[in-house]
């Protein structure tokens, strides 16, 4: 239970920066503390030391008499065991002068200092000591109370500690709160997703109070959302226009192989419409085909295979491709280039789509007229590729549709073709990082612009 | 020639090779891979028609890079119903000649099988191209038929050699797309036609015996028989 807690993110940090701020109290406690009961040692020392050989020399020079005298003097009004502590002593342990009623009854070290706790009259003190042997085997004890000063250390202490429990708590609660506060917004989102998981695609994460990761993340899964109901629709739209594309030529075949199976016709007939059959065949494998390549090009795989090319120089050869088929429709192809297009990317695809486009203009184009294909430059380092048509164009409530797959208008029914140049169109675009735009030509006809990005090779001059 | 069909699918197998034998080929069949290498290997061979997809341990890319590694030279087509470019490239890349998706015209298989086989006889490096009385001088680029030059374009021209480095075979739409423009997809109309179209009419003058033949359900032919 409790690693599970510790687990969360949230939880951890607030710990982490829990003992971060401990550790700094320490670091900055610690030498305080050290040169404070330093230094107050020290000087309690020094007094003690000065006063003990002020009475050792008193001693020495005027015996044990004159010196109980002075000490009397010194401490006899004094309460017990508060303050300046001194004994003389015989060696006995008698007490001969000082605010001591007998001899401490702990353990005495000649010298050094020591503190000790005197328990006096049912009350205990706690006390610095310095101990002298004196000529004679007398004794002088001198001393202070500490009291005060290990009340205040205690203190001290008990504030240092207290802080840092303060540290640890407020990082702990911190810590749940942020968990709690953050399960709330991940828990909404879970729902939101599992809504979505199971099948409803609409549902979107809904917006949070404040501008933070949080929120960044949901617009973020919003969009994808978005992306992916797009992506959904279209396979949906597209399986119901692949399911009636395929449909017709199969049924076709079926039709044509079971009337060959029933009416049994001679061989001559027989074998026509067994090339008819095989024509059926090899349209169902074209739209196979077909899709097969949208679904590669589509998939981003075909971006390995990109190289730096030139696209003017693929529209130059696509063009005089297609010259004879135009002059036999009685119609003029055009080409207007300004120099090298250098870009990265597929020139066969490229090739593909320039040739999908001017085979839909060559369909819709009415005798005499012109079929205008441009490689050019535009701002920003883009390619614009454009084949424009005089034929009746397209309606602008139909443009958004046509490069959806299968789709095809009702003025082109009954034409060959399955639906899908368009489509491999704007996979192509979208592949290369570009869009496809559709526009009308004047007077009439339908304008195609592919707009690519271009590298910066530059635009030299002469093409080759 | 001697041909070798390496297929697994029954049906297949039988259509090709029975197509083979009666162009005038003798064929022998293997139906996996173990005794498609055996076979391959021991040969030989004037051309191997290699399926990608066998069982038996070792597949047609296999046996190609097995082939190539020990010095064997034999023309290999690659048939395969593994369409992407990506695959086409692996196939050529491991020593496959050439590479035909399934399902293919039968017409389309022994136009390339020829095609391979043509390409494997002739001498390289020849700089004179003769058919009937038409020459092709490949350093000039000069074209004369009957002692007249003709004046063709520069895809025209390479449109002609094609057609006549494979004089009296069939040669598809698919191969002239392939190997004079360098594409791989399928036009949606007869653009190849109308070039074939347009360089007959500049080759095959009027009173002239005709060179360029279309050869139904097939392609086309530079025929020097009359």
């Amino acid at each position: 239970m409790l690693s599970r807690f510790v687990r969360f993110s949230a939880v951890n940090t607030a710990l982490c920066y829990g003992a971060a701020s401990i550790l700094v109290l320490a670091m900055f406690a610690g030498p305080l503390w050290y040169a404070w009961t330093s230094t107050i040692a020290e000087g309690r020392t020094e007094t003690l030391v000065d006063d003990a050989d002020r009475l050792t020399n008193l001693f020495a020079a005027q015996g044990a008499g004159q010196t109980a005298t002075a000490i009397g003097t010194q401490v006899g009004g004094q309460p017990l065991g508060i303050g300046r502590i001194v004994v003389l002593a015989d060696p006995a342990l008698n007490v001969l002068a000082g605010n001591l009623p007998h001899w401490p009854h702990v353990t005495i070290v000649d010298g050094g200092m020591q503190v000790v706790t005197l328990h006096i009259n049912d009350r205990s003190f706690r006390v610095a000591l310095l101990s002298r042997r004196l000529p004679g085997g007398y004794r002088l004890l001198v001393g202070n109370n500490v009291d005060h000063i290990e009340r205040l250390g205690t203190l001290a202490l008990y504030g240092l500690i207290g802080c840092a429990g303060t540290f640890l708590i407020i990082a702990v609660i911190g810590g749940m709160v942020v968990r709690y506060a953050m399960l709330a917004r991940v828990h909404v989102i879970n729902q939101t997703t599992a809504a979505i998981v199971e099948g409803d695609l609409s549902r979107r994460l809904p917006p949070l109070a404040h501008q933070d990761e949080l929120e960044m993340l949901t617009q973020t899964v919003n969009g994808m959302l978005d992306q992916i109901e797009q992506l959904v629709h279209g396979v949906r739209h597209a399986s119901n226009a692949i399911a009636h594309d395929l449909r017709t030529p199969l049924a076709e075949l079926r039709y044509r192989l079971e009337e060959l199976a029933l009416l049994r016709p001679d061989p001559e007939h027989t074998y026509t419409e067994i090339d008819g059959a095989i024509a059926d065949v090899d349209q169902v494998l074209a739209i196979f085909n077909a899709l097969l390549r949208l679904a590669e090009i589509d998939s981003g795989a075909r971006r390995a295979g990109f190289t730096a090319m030139d696209v003017a120089r693929v529209a130059v050869e696509v063009v005089e491709f297609y010259q004879p088929l135009v002059e036999l429709h009685d119609v003029t192809l055009t080409l207007a280039t300004s120099g090298r297009l250098a870009t990265h990317g597929d020139p066969l695809l490229l090739a593909q789509a320039i040739s999908n486009l001017i085979e839909n203009a060559v369909k819709y184009a009415p005798r005499g007229s012109t079929i205008a294909v441009s490689a050019s430059a535009r701002g920003g380092q883009q390619i614009a590729l454009e084949v424009a048509d005089q034929g009746p164009g397209i309606a602008d409530a139909e443009k958004p549709k046509v490069t959806a797959r299968f789709y095809r208008s009702d003025a082109s029914r009954g034409t060959p073709g399955v639906g899908l140049g368009l489509s491999l169109v704007a996979s192509v675009a979208k592949l290369h990082h570009g869009t496809l735009e559709l526009g009308d030509n004047t007077p009439t006809g339908l304008r195609v612009t592919l707009l690519l990005a271009g590298t910066a090779e530059g635009r030299q001059s002469v093409l080759a | 020639m001697k041909l070798l069909l390496v297929e697994d699918n029954e049906r297949v197998a039988t259509f090709v090779s029975k197509g083979l034998v009666e162009a005038g080929h003798t064929v022998d069949r293997a139906d996996n891979g173990r005794d498609g290498m055996y076979l391959a290997a021991s040969g030989p061979y004037d051309a191997i028609v290699m399926d990608r997809m066998l069982p038996g341990g070792i597949d047609g890319l296999g046996i190609i890079e097995a082939l190539r590694k020990t010095g064997n030279r034999t023309p290999i087509l690659i048939v395969s119903a593994l369409s992407d470019v990506d695959e086409r490239i692996r196939g050529l890349k491991s020593g496959g000649d050439d590479y035909l998706v399934k399902p293919f015209a039968f017409g389309e298989l022994l136009a390339r099988l020829d095609a391979l086989l043509r390409r494997a006889q002739d001498a390289h490096g020849e700089t004179m191209l003769v058919a009937g009385d038409m020459t092709i001088d490949l350093l000039s680029h000069k074209v004369t038929r009957g002692g007249k030059v003709l004046n063709l374009q520069p895809r025209e021209f390479k449109l002609l050699t094609y057609l006549m480095r494979h004089a009296n075979q069939v040669v598809t739409r698919t191969m002239l797309l392939e190997n004079v423009w360098d594409y791989h997809f399928d036009p949606q109309t007869n653009v190849i036609d109308v070039h074939v179209s347009k360089l007959r009419q500049k080759i095959d003058l009027p009173g002239a015996p005709q060179l360029l033949r279309t050869v139904r359900n097939a392609g086309y032919m530079l025929s020097t028989d009359n």
